[in-house]
């Protein structure tokens, strides 16, 4: 009985669980590439929906590949008998996803090197100029063309790899607990990153690329790689989005996506990957209750588009939080080497002894006065 | 091929974008913000022009002029309430650019919220159009009689502003060197005021005459931001004629240009965004101070020099 009411909330934890998850590796990686590196990467989404397409192309292509369908591309049709085939294909299904999550990866990434290529030459400003238009390119080109994610009404019938298992329940509960180790996993990574020798150059190099180059680091190039890793990382959580979807629409991929990852960064903390994950997981509740569902569950009647509201108040947020507390919930904290923690241990120290030293003069004077 | 109906549109959509991206040229070289909250300026004129022609019946002049005072309080209170104090605080200019991306996710979807509960996501000025008179295939309408005529006289208003008066030198001044205009004596947050006023009024009057020309929506003026945007970095982004040879170049290139390459090389006309971006992409990469940049006197005389 307990359990079958536990049951209703599967679908809906789930969603927002791979939905937190897949915001989080986008805030995350952005994160690494303005927060650390202080590259305005505002054409993220682009890198992610290049992860996108790459799942749903080989996945589908190679469905009707194995299969041997004739039916189109872009048919229903043909969406029906890869989700048959997988069904009964359990290994290809899964190697499928494993494919594309390396392909896009690298493929991800190798767009980041493209992107790098402004990135070394452009001031601030103007890279992120560039960037958000370099992504409303790639939707532009990617909505025009049949032949890649079938234009306006998107590709369909990319099958999540664990279709095969009966019970929906388990099915998404598997794949959600999936999407939360990738999650965790790039938490760690970017983590560790940041916290080595490698993340004290990236600060540096936002703080100051002239003395950072003075120094003879080689700025253009680690601008390069870390845009190299922050689109992969994007197009690991394109690959994510669209199993989980199990379509990619073109349309989808919209500057505003960018900015949304932008307004959790900025909302948790810039350079700080705690915050971040504050914000994305504040974002993401505002999100589930400013959402028409809600609204409807509550009885609340709205006579316009509720998804409006969300959007006015992310950019509320943002120029608040730009205002009033541009160092966000969590600021950016000193970096943990192990030199440093031996000196702060030893700071510490030494203030507890000169406190002990000034409480035993003073019980000396206490004494000889009394 | 007849190349009447796409040289028509050319100019008539690249004079509008020159009217658009004045407003963003002049922000730009005075305050250094790219701001992105500039399409909301474009799109707020066209939706007040249309709401009064549409609802209150009143003419198309009136209502241009109503939308020139929307949209210079509209881009008054942008600086105001967040510019003005960012910059004051010393933000970096990127800060300032995610600024305006928030106050133009703010104004665009109050708008959209609005024209959500009255029925008008899509919107059209009912100016009275009529056919004046035909050039091959194409037909001049009353329409470009406001388009061409409301632009030349802006860009001379604009002219005569900057180069005779002291206001516009001033503001000139203050583009060139804040610090250097405010030791002079230059009262530079009255100056910005001003700036703020005009710039966003003109791109008020553009977005109005916009939207007796095509259909808008409450997303037009970021679907126009990206040609805007081209037009003025084309131009170099500080310079007035260069943003208007900008504008008409992205107008031709978008229309003429496109009509040619889907003539001889089948390219999908979809596609016309892409010859916006490429210019804002090499002019970047290659030559960043755009049109402005290109110095044809030095070069006519150098020219000469070698040919004695």
């Amino acid at each position: 009985m307990q359990l079958d009411f536990l049951l209703n909330y599967i679908p809906f934890i789930s969603s927002f669980l791979i939905l937190f998850s897949i915001y989080l590796i986008m805030s995350l990686s952005l994160n690494l590439e303005y927060g650390y590196a202080g590259v305005p990467n505002f054409g993220h989404v682009f890198f992610m929906s290049i992860g996108a397409y790459v799942a749903g192309v080989l996945t589908a292509r190679a469905l009707d590949f194995f299969s041997g369908s004739t039916a189109g591309y872009c048919s229903g049709q043909a969406a029906n008998i890869r989700g048959d085939f997988a069904i009964a294909h359990p290994e290809i299904s899964m190697s499928l996803f494993v494919v594309s999550l390396i392909l896009g990866a690298i493929i991800g990434g190798l767009f980041g090197y493209l992107g790098a290529y402004p990135a070394l030459r452009l001031k601030e400003d103007f890279l992120a100029i560039t960037l958000i238009f370099i992504g409303e390119i790639g939707r532009i080109i990617a909505r025009n063309e049949e032949w890649l994610v079938c234009g306006l009404t998107g590709l369909t019938g990319v099958a999540n790899p664990f279709k095969w298992i009966e019970n929906v329940h388990l099915r998404s509960v598997i794949y959600t607990a999936l999407v939360l180790v990738f999650a965790a996993l790039i938490y760690i990574y970017t983590e560790r990153l940041v916290q080595s020798p490698y993340g004290r150059l990236l600060k540096s190099i936002r703080d100051d690329e002239i003395a950072a180059m003075a120094l003879g680091k080689e700025v253009p190039k680690v601008r390069g790689v870390v845009l190299i890793i922050g689109s992969s990382l994007a197009a690991i959580a394109g690959v994510l989005r669209t199993f989980y979807l199990q379509s990619v629409v073109a349309d989808d991929f919209l500057p505003l996506v960018t900015f949304i990852v932008l307004s959790m960064v900025i909302l948790g903390g810039m350079a700080n990957n705690k915050g971040v994950v504050l914000g994305t997981l504040i974002m993401m509740v505002l999100d589930m209750f400013i959402s028409p569902s809600f609204f409807a569950m509550m009885g609340v009647i709205v006579e316009f588009d509720i998804t409006y509201l969300k959007y006015v108040l992310i950019g509320v947020i943002i120029i608040l939080v730009l205002m009033f507390k541009p160092e966000g919930i969590v600021p950016e904290g000193p970096v943990r080497t192990p030199a440093v923690e031996l000196s702060m241990q030893v700071e510490e120290e030494v203030e507890k002894a000169v406190q002990e030293l000034i409480e035993f003069k003073k019980q000396k004077e206490g004494q000889s006065e009394g | 091929m007849d190349i009447s109906v796409p040289l028509m549109n050319s100019l008539t959509l690249g004079s509008l974008y020159t009217l658009m991206a004045l407003g963003l040229t002049m922000s730009f070289s005075v305050t250094k913000i790219a701001n992105f909250a500039h399409a909301e300026l474009v799109t707020l004129g066209g939706y007040v022009t249309a709401l009064l022609v549409n609802w209150m019946g009143f003419g198309l002049a009136e209502s241009l002029v109503a939308a020139f005072f929307a949209s210079a309080l509209l881009a008054l209170a942008m600086d105001e309430l967040v510019f003005k104090p960012l910059t004051r605080r010393g933000s970096r200019t990127l800060y300032l650019l995610v600024a305006s991306i928030g106050i133009g996710l703010i104004v665009r979807y109050i708008l959209y919220i609005y024209a959500d509960l009255n029925g008008i996501i899509t919107i059209q000025t009912k100016a009275d159009i009529q056919i004046v008179s035909q050039v091959g295939r194409a037909a001049i309408t009353t329409m470009h009689l406001w388009i061409f005529p409301v632009t030349i006289i802006s860009v001379i208003l604009l002219h005569v502003m900057f180069h005779y008066t002291k206001v516009g030198k001033a503001l000139r001044a203050m583009a060139d060197n804040e610090d250097l205009a405010r030791v002079s004596g230059i009262r530079i947050y009255r100056l910005r005021r001003i700036m703020w006023v005009i710039a966003g009024g003109i791109t008020g009057v553009a977005g109005g005459l916009w939207s007796a020309y095509s259909v808008l929506t409450p997303e037009a003026g970021w679907q126009a931001l990206l040609r805007i945007f081209a037009a003025s970095i084309l131009g170099g982004l500080v310079s007035f004629w260069g943003t208007i040879a900008g504008g008409i170049i992205i107008g031709l290139a978008e229309n003429l240009g496109i009509s040619i390459a889907n003539e001889f090389f089948y390219v999908n006309t979809a596609y016309r965004p892409l010859v916006s971006f490429i210019i804002i992409v090499v002019v970047f990469l290659f030559k960043p101070t755009g049109l402005a940049g290109i110095d044809v006197i030095g070069w006519i005389k150098r020219k000469m020099g070698k040919g004695e």
